[in-house]
């Protein structure tokens, strides 16, 4: 048991240092570096930097080194914790990212809850319930949820929220609150806003949700088990609830791993449409103005968010799932 | 993505403008019913504009004050009203009425790139002002000004008693400090400007006393009193030409800035130090970020409003400027309203959803015409009124061939050939741009500026090599040399027998440029020229013309209808977003020391005309500028499409509760829209 978890974490740092590697090359890849982009800077105010200054420049940076040795400095700035600092935004990464990571964790914890809130019941219902003309139903709106795009299905509520029920168009807060310190009133303005963008960032993962619980189900109530509980007379809300159900919950406990990045990260098209402010557009944006340190950093926090995720959800799937836990004493 | 972008023709709109049964009575007329309704539809205002009341004896001679800043007086942390304001007053009278105090000015912005939006509040800071027609210089910081007669001392008289926004007097050794320490320190500013150096001869600033100051140069230079009065490097004033780490603007608060410099604070290495103390690489990278209004809230600031948090933030808040030198004729100070604050919006279509939600009290920027009809639709619900108010530059949507592309050769042989230009010019179907993008409402042709400007070359300048003729564009590309194309029907590269395929950088900011771009792809595809257009986000795409790394950019011609003023959209002499040619434009920056020469003899006439019209007085410049035009015109350098129309800032959202705004507003880079209408005499009637 020890020595898994001790294999996992092993496996773990090794992964997280290898997404380091890649992100400096993310960071690499555009065409020029740093110095030419503060070179253009300059040049948009009309004065031209001369050659000396700009190997000047790339010397503080050290940017003339070999690439293995930039990293080697990179990476011993990003253990302790210095990011850089963003170019587009003019302040350091960390507290361009941790403006918005909260809003970001909220509205991504919420969206998480209500999918898992309405796609458990409805997953097993469907299943216990197969053909039913509730399953069907359900079925039916599923599969319309997982085809259509969830940008799109935001583009239409808030059109219809602001044509018919004079909604605020976007962002998490109305503008009398939007400078306001915390207080029991904006709190209550947050939660005002945030079923909309939690509402849709939850359906699109419902959809699918619904679908993977109704088919993992169905297999698990044809197993012989499952007969013999209910031939030994087990109440019908139990022989369910207490196997099979917990057998199909395997898949969700594996995806964990894919939800902490989602949680800091959001979707970034839909935060984007619905201009919320989270960590999503920010990432879009960066990359599209080569703001290298800021997406860099974003782009390693979501990798190693998935490492961890991944790690933790192996030991829930340990936690639930005794065959696993089995496995590993043979 | 793009809800409420709606495409109308023009029947559309003016069924909207002006009712349905009109349309069907005047249904035969179509050219000349979009511009008529245009006219008819009380959406576009008459010129009017506030007065500066210039005669001491109908000054106010008592003040009041915003009840917040009384409040701040009470308490000891103020000097009342009387001791802030100067002596030389500077009093504005509103456009309406006399208005009150309270409130706060609710904005969009884009974020840390869109400084502008709220530099141009501030446009007061500078030290003259155009009126409302632009055409005609104000007092603002200076009372007065003069130029000699032999055009080598241009002078201008400061307030007396002119405070910055802690209350420290501003005087003339803040122009001769940044003359002295900032346009000549080679470290924040390694060359001179054209604005200080006629016919490459340096000029110098000079203090005659503390209220007077001297621009000297060494040989006649007329044009200077426009650059003063205009939105370039010297006449800008703080608010633009030192954010953004810019360093021009020809004055800058000493008191505060000195600490900041290697000269007064020990050194470099203690300056760099200290710089570092604070989590700046440099001490350079400082005093870029001390100096930005924008990002500062320490620095002392001339204009009506004074940032208190940041642009990079979701919200850009700016306050009141308690030194503000401005009254009205009541003896008010100005600003009336309290606060601009500017929410960030992740993209323009959510900029302009809230707009039409009322949640903007006057919006302009960003504002998409697209969106007229759904915007007129939601006045009542939003609370607002629109304005539409029409530029006076030529073309919203200007193809610049980058004249001194070098990457690949064959497409710089063909950039910098005029009949392929010409050809491309030609293949351009500008009324169906007209119809889908601007309504219908704009006007066709190339990039001359309006017709009632003194600088329009002439009648058939308009449609010079810029009417729709496909059959004279594939006569003139097979005669250069481009008659082979491929299977599709594209011409094909000289050089390997490929497609050739330009590429056209395109940015989503003003104007849906891509989109623009697109339809005109199309239209170049009809003639075997294959375009790529490249959806860039801003930076980067200023970047790469920068770095000299594109074919064709897309921009508008705004601010090119006062030629000398703002020529970097239509003649490549300014490396800021030289598209027509970065190389040549830093040529021509640096004297001859960097970039790339011209080879092309009318590139080099271009610059001689425009090099002599500085000496010349104004009715020869403004000959020299036509002269200017008709090259550009028959060159082709930069294709125009449609232009004078209210695309850019011209579609305005007042609200309802807003007085003092007038109803039509100065379009154009130098009226600096909308703050050359002075927004500090706006104010909420309820």
């Amino acid at each position: 048991m020890i020595a898994y978890i001790v294999r996992r974490l092993i496996l773990a740092l090794l992964t997280i240092w290898a997404i380091s590697v890649v992100t400096f090359v993310i960071i690499q890849l555009p065409p020029g570096d740093f110095v030419d982009a503060y070179i253009v800077q300059l040049s948009a105010s009309g004065s031209v930097v001369r050659f000396e200054e700009a190997q000047a420049l790339r010397q503080l940076y050290g940017l003339d080194q070999p690439v293995w040795v930039q990293y080697g400095k990179w990476i011993i700035r990003v253990v302790q914790g210095d990011f850089g600092a963003s170019m587009e935004w003019n302040r350091p990464v960390t507290e361009v990212i941790g403006d918005r990571l909260w809003m970001t964790i909220v509205i991504s914890f919420a969206a998480i809850i209500i999918t898992w809130g309405i796609a458990l019941p409805i997953g097993i219902y469907s299943a216990v319930r197969q053909y039913s003309f509730a399953d069907y139903i359900f079925t039916f709106v599923g599969f319309v949820g997982i085809a259509v795009p969830n940008f799109l299905l935001a583009l239409i509520i808030m059109y219809f929220g602001f044509k018919l029920f004079d909604l605020n168009i976007g962002g998490l807060f109305s503008s009398d609150y939007q400078l306001a310190p915390w207080s029991w009133g904006k709190v209550w303005d947050l939660m005002k806003h945030l079923p909309l963008p939690a509402v849709i960032l939850a359906l699109a993962g419902t959809a699918q949700l619904i679908r993977i619980m109704r088919a993992n189900l169905l297999d698990e109530l044809r197993r012989p088990y499952v007969t013999t509980a209910r031939a030994r007379g087990l109440v019908e809300w139990r022989a369910v609830m207490k196997y099979p159900v917990r057998a199909a919950l395997n898949p969700f406990a594996s995806t964990i791993g894919y939800l902490l990045p989602f949680v800091v990260s959001g979707s970034i098209v839909i935060s984007l449409v619905l201009s919320l402010p989270t960590v999503g557009p920010l990432l879009l944006r960066a990359l599209l103005a080569q703001d290298m340190f800021l997406a860099g950093t974003i782009v390693l926090l979501l990798g190693i968010l998935t490492v961890i995720g991944t790690f933790i959800s192996d030991l829930i799937l340990m936690w639930i799932d005794p065959r696993i836990r089995a496995g590993m004493h043979e | 993505m793009n809800l409420g972008t709606v495409t109308l023709g023009r029947s559309m709109l003016a069924r909207l403008l002006l009712g349905t049964a009109l349309v069907f009575g005047i249904a035969s007329a179509p050219e000349t019913l979009a511009q008529s309704s245009l006219s008819q539809s009380g959406l576009v205002g008459q010129p009017e504009g506030i007065t500066i009341i210039t005669d001491p004896a109908q000054w106010p001679k008592t003040f009041n004050e915003a009840p917040q800043l009384a409040e701040l007086v009470k308490q000891g942390k103020l000097p009342p009203v009387k001791d802030r304001l100067p002596e030389d007053l500077m009093v504005i009278k509103p456009v309406r009425e006399i208005g009150k105090y309270g409130g706060t000015w609710r904005r969009g912005f884009t974020g840390p790139g869109d400084d502008e939006n709220g530099n141009r509040l501030n446009a007061s800071d500078r030290p003259l002002l155009v009126d409302h027609t632009g055409a005609k210089p104000n007092p603002s910081l200076a009372k007065a000004w003069k130029m000699s007669d032999d055009g080598k001392t241009f002078t201008l008289f400061l307030r007396k008693g002119l405070k910055w926004s802690d209350g420290a007097p501003m005087t003339a050794n803040d122009f001769v400090f940044w003359f002295e320490d900032i346009y000549s320190n080679k470290d924040i500013l390694p060359q001179g400007i054209p604005d200080m150096t006629p016919q490459g001869k340096p000029g110098r600033i000079v203090k005659v006393d503390d209220y007077t100051v001297n621009f000297v140069f060494d040989v006649p230079f007329y044009l200077f009193e426009d650059l003063m009065a205009g939105d370039t490097l010297i006449g800008g004033g703080q608010a633009v030409r030192q954010s953004n780490k810019r360093s021009h603007g020809a004055y800058a608060p000493a008191h505060y800035l000195k600490q900041f410099l290697p000269k007064y604070a020990g050194g470099v290495e203690a300056a760099n130090a200290a710089a570092k103390a604070e989590g700046f690489d440099t001490w350079l990278t400082r005093f870029h970020a001390k100096k930005d209004w924008t990002l500062n809230p320490a620095l002392p600031v001339l204009g009506p409003w004074r940032t208190v948090q940041p642009i990079n933030n979701a919200i850009w808040v700016m306050e009141r400027n308690p030194f503000y030198w401005v009254v009205d004729p009541a003896g008010n100070q100005l600003p009336y309203l309290d606060r601009v604050t500017m929410t960030l919006a992740e993209n323009l279509e959510v900029l302009n959803l809230r707009a039409m939600a009322g949640e903007y009290d006057l919006q302009e920027r960003h504002i998409d015409i697209g969106k007229l009809p759904v915007i007129l639709e939601n006045q009542t619900r939003g609370k607002y009124k629109v304005h539409l108010d029409l530029a006076l530059n030529g073309t919203d949507a200007i193809y610049h061939f980058n004249q001194s592309f070098e990457a690949d050769p064959e497409i710089a042989k063909w950039l910098r050939n005029a009949d392929f230009r010409r050809a491309l010019s030609l293949a351009v179907d500008r009324k169906q741009l007209n119809e889908t993008f601007w309504l219908g409402v704009a006007t066709p042709g190339s990039t001359a500026p309006g017709e009632a400007l003194p600088y329009f070359p002439g009648p058939g300048w308009r449609e010079k090599w810029s009417t729709f003729d496909q059959k004279k564009a594939n006569e003139m590309l097979d005669a250069i040399g481009l008659a082979k194309k491929d299977a599709q029907g594209f011409r094909v590269r000289t050089d390997n027998g490929q497609r050739l395929r330009l590429q056209v950088q395109a940015v989503q900011a003003f104007l849906p440029w891509p989109k623009i771009s697109e339809m005109v792809a199309d239209q170049w595809a009809k003639v075997g020229i294959q375009a790529d257009v490249r959806d860039t986000e801003r930076n980067l795409a200023f970047t790469r013309t920068q770095n000299n790394e594109h074919h064709i950019m897309v921009w508008n011609n705004g601010g090119t209808e006062l030629l000398y003023l703002f020529p970097r959209h239509a003649i490549p002499v300014d490396p800021t977003e030289a598209f027509m040619g970065p190389e040549h434009a830093k040529w021509f920056n640096s004297g001859g020391t960097q970039g790339k020469k011209p080879d092309d003899p009318n590139i080099m006439k271009i610059f001689e005309l425009y090099q002599s019209a500085a000496g010349q007085k104004s009715d020869d410049r403004v000959k020299t500028a036509q002269e200017i035009w008709k090259i550009l015109i028959d060159q082709q350098y930069a294709i125009g499409t449609v232009g004078q129309s209210p695309a850019l800032m011209g579609v305005r959202l007042v609200s309802e509760r807003l007085g003092n705004v007038p109803s039509r507003n100065c379009i154009a880079q130098h009226c600096r829209t909308p703050g050359g209408a002075h927004p500090e005499t706006w104010y909420y009637k309820n």
